[in-house]
């Protein structure tokens, strides 16, 4: 299994030559890592994205019963946590828009990880994600968030065929929901 | 035969060479990155601003919408409908629309608005719409088999799921595109839109290859082919009884 504490440099690495794109990627980054976003029902992308504290911080991962779905992880301020079919507990797949729709859990260099209640530790981990920085895996899956997930609580992603295959929950077990939404 | 070529973008063809050297796994930051530090890219004013892009895309998606249409009420009138044309029909909305064009939002346009505090509430609206739409595209996916619309029970649940979705999205599109894009340009500056404009390409290129609009636009006029409601000039209405009488 992948174990991973924060081993990654700088989460948003310089750009030196281009400002302009510095400040996309920086806004794809607030989107993949919620880095800037406050999270509230009225921001939506910024909390689909409110899964990663600043910089050295802890993160955690928690289980939640959700409506539907029953008990399942989630982030510490309780929006969904998936997995994609596709990522095979190997490595993040979830490339380029799909990033804007599901953006992964991410560890912050220096930030350590940690388990909430009901969560086993022992099948926390992370793996170096193709954009940035580490995703927080969980055995072996990485793990997202959704973007229609406006509000904690919610679970509007289980079972979508979207972005080249399906989206599950995960249960603290480390089994995925396999159901149709 | 589409009536919408796109006209090529000048200059685009180097950033795609560039694009096409992207690693598959790479990200919509790391492909930014790479696209900012390659020097074999330069900038492309010429480009097609991001906010006409995905106005571009709204276009297909309200071809589709077209469709969804005239086959609810095919349905409705006890008509025939050929299964492959509604599936093509939702699979370009899950493929090009869902799948691309909404992770662009989603990615790019939604979080600027909301760090911006600009339209939050609008933003979240339009988050939740996708997520329903996903759902609808799903069962219609799942449905839309000859066994399918040989069932009364599920042509009229195919066809009550193609009017809510046809309800949601024409007001959804509109919104974006006259509130939600201009917003979305005023807080962003010229350059970076420049910039966001190379960055939708490259990545149009790497999830479809070449000519994806083209070929979505041809797509979607097959399946108005099909359906008898590609031709233009049967939607043109005799006026003469709305002209005053002469004398």
């Amino acid at each position: 299994m992948r174990q991973g504490s924060a081993a990654e440099p700088g989460s948003v690495p310089a750009v030196p030559q281009r400002a302009g794109l510095a400040l996309i990627a920086a806004a794809v980054i607030v989107l993949a890592c919620g880095c800037g976003g406050s999270p509230s029902s009225a921001s939506a992308a910024g909390a689909a994205g409110g899964t990663q504290p600043p910089r050295g911080r802890t993160v955690t991962v928690m289980a939640r019963s959700l409506p539907g779905v029953g008990t399942v992880l989630v982030t510490s301020q309780g929006y969904a946590l998936y997995v994609f079919a596709n990522d095979d507990r190997r490595a993040v797949t979830c490339t380029g828009t799909c990033l804007g729709t599901w953006p992964p859990l991410m560890l912050p260099a220096g930030g350590t990880l940690t388990a909430g209640r009901g969560v086993k530790s022992m099948l926390l981990g992370s793996d170096p994600d193709p954009g940035v920085g580490r995703a927080v895996t969980y055995a072996g899956w990485p793990l997202y968030a959704y973007a229609g997930d406006v509000q904690p609580g919610q679970a509007s992603g289980q079972g979508i065929d979207l972005n080249g295959g399906y989206w599950y929950v995960i249960r603290p077990s480390g089994q995925t929901l396999v159901s149709a939404p | 035969m589409t009536g919408g070529q796109r006209p090529a973008r000048p200059g685009r063809r180097a950033l795609l060479i560039s694009a096409a050297g992207l690693a598959a796994g790479a990200g919509a930051a790391s492909a930014g990155w790479s696209l900012a530090t390659s020097p074999s890219v330069a900038p492309d004013p010429a480009v097609i601003p991001p906010d006409d892009d995905l106005m571009r895309e709204h276009g297909v998606l309200k071809r589709v919408l077209l469709c969804y249409r005239e086959m609810t009420a095919r349905i409705h009138a006890g008509g025939p409908l050929d299964a492959r044309d509604l599936h093509d029909a939702a699979l370009i909305i899950h493929d090009y629309i869902e799948g691309f064009h909404e992770g662009l939002e989603e990615g790019y346009v939604f979080p600027r608005l909301v760090h911006a505090g600009r339209l939050t509430s609008t933003v979240t609206t339009l988050l939740v719409q996708h997520a329903r739409g996903r759902v609808i595209t799903q069962y219609l996916l799942s449905q839309a088999t000859a066994q399918g619309l040989a069932s009364p029970p599920t042509r009229t649940r195919l066809a009550a799921a193609m009017q809510a979705f046809e309800r949601m999205y024409e007001p959804h599109e509109a919104r974006e595109d006259t509130v939600v894009f201009p917003a979305f340009r005023q807080i962003i500056p010229a350059a970076e839109l420049t910039d966001l404009g190379q960055h939708f390409a490259a990545l149009e290129h790497q999830q479809f290859g070449t000519n994806e609009f083209a070929a979505m636009v041809t797509r979607v006029a097959g399946i108005e082919q099909s359906l008898g409601i590609y031709d233009l000039t049967q939607f043109t209405p005799e006026v003469s009884q709305y002209t005053a009488p002469l004398g």
